[in-house]
């Protein structure tokens, strides 16, 4: 929202992070009021483009994607033109849209182009990972209760399958935030060392390590 | 572009980077396992859902811990994997591993985060209790959205906080 290298006044570190999380806070506010109406479209999206892959990874492909507002419902092909409940995903699950977009935009040091173009590349990866976690989710719940057949590393390793894809599905956010503002920071955190070092401060002492 | 090359060449030969990624993926594999592990999170979920209850007494409530379920007469909360922050701290737990500073300023990082993260969460819990009671309405949103986004901003700003003013960064070779 401002940018730092054009300031000739050296902002401190603590001022630029209290910035940083108040603007994050306004932003998830408008943001967050605004999820309800973003979100069935953004369901839909996602539904639209899981089918592919589930037909790409299944043979014959037995699931059926229903998107209901914000929440997806999962089908299962039970027999000829007969489909069955499986599961569902809650209005909740795409939400880290919210707070990836909120941290893109308090970001400090960021142009409004740069800024822009990031949201639109993290919102693409986000998107991406959550067609996957969709697919992936329901791929390894069929493999855990014996739909789909698996051979014995899957069927060993399959928990710990399931919770890195929940971990991964958890940590995308704050994974692409990092990825796509690392050197921002990276230049705030150098000057803030720079400026404690001509200030005489402590923490700029260097220790030798490895 | 070559200075560039160089530079990733130089850093790859450093063996504190290798040490750091190291560290860092067995931080992750801790944190996939420990998710995984049924009788680790119960003990956690238990250990979080008394405190949590000792903090809703102490504020002059009656509350009872069943299993990984504050309940009172009036509302209840299960504290269930999601609820344990153990995501945000992992994922802090993981930056401060992966960032070039001495270990001594890890060891105080990794305390630091470990410590805020948990007490933000014990408050996190507390006032979804207290949401719960009054506001019931606005359960299901400010448990699934504003939380969670709060303990992200929580963990990331820490992070940067340590990183900027904590950490004593290693030299380069």
């Amino acid at each position: 929202m401002w940018r730092v290298r054009r300031r000739s006044k050296p902002v401190r570190l603590t001022t630029q992070l209290l910035r940083f999380v108040a603007v994050f806070l306004c932003v998830l506010v408008v943001l967050a009021g605004l999820w309800s109406f973003l979100a069935p479209a953004y369901s839909t999206a996602v539904t639209g483009a899981a089918r592919p892959l589930f037909r790409l990874f299944e043979a014959p492909n037995v699931t059926v994607l229903e998107a209901r507002e914000a929440e997806i419902w999962i089908y299962r092909v039970v027999g000829p033109g007969r489909v069955a409940p499986f599961t569902w995903f809650d209005r909740y699950t795409f939400f880290a849209v919210i707070p990836l977009l909120a941290l893109l935009l308090a970001t400090p040091g960021l142009g409004w182009r740069r800024r822009l173009a990031r949201s639109g590349i993290g919102l693409g990866a986000l998107f991406l990972i959550h067609t996957g976690y969709l697919v992936a989710s329901v791929e390894l719940s069929y493999a855990a209760i014996g739909l789909t057949p698996i051979g014995p590393f899957l069927t060993n390793t399959l928990d710990l399958w399931q919770v890195g894809v929940r971990v991964l599905w958890e940590a995308a956010p704050v994974a692409i935030w990092i990825v796509l503002t690392a050197g921002v920071w990276r230049r705030i955190l150098r000057r803030n060392r720079e400026e404690r070092r001509r200030d005489g401060l402590p923490a700029e002492a260097i220790e030798a390590s490895g | 572009m070559r200075e560039a090359t160089g530079g990733y060449r130089r850093l790859l030969r450093q063996r504190r980077v290798w040490v750091a990624a190291l560290a860092v993926a067995c931080a992750a594999a801790l944190l996939i396992w420990l998710a995984g592990h049924e009788a680790a999170m119960g003990a956690i979920q238990r250990a979080l859902a008394r405190i949590t209850s000792g903090a809703l007494n102490l504020l002059g409530h009656r509350t009872v811990v069943t299993g990984t379920t504050v309940a009172s007469a009036r509302f209840g909360i299960t504290v269930v994997t999601a609820c344990t922050g153990l995501f945000a701290t992992g994922l802090f737990l993981i930056a401060v591993l992966a960032y070039p500073a001495g270990w001594r300023s890890k060891l105080i990082g990794a305390g630091v985060g470990v410590g805020g993260i948990f007490a933000v969460n014990v408050i996190r819990l507390v006032s979804l209790y207290y949401i719960g009671v009054h506001l019931p309405g606005f359960l299901d949103s400010a448990h699934q959205l504003i939380w969670q986004s709060l303990l992200i901003v929580f963990a990331v700003a820490l992070w940067l906080l340590w990183a900027g003013r904590w950490a004593r960064v290693a030299r380069e070779a």
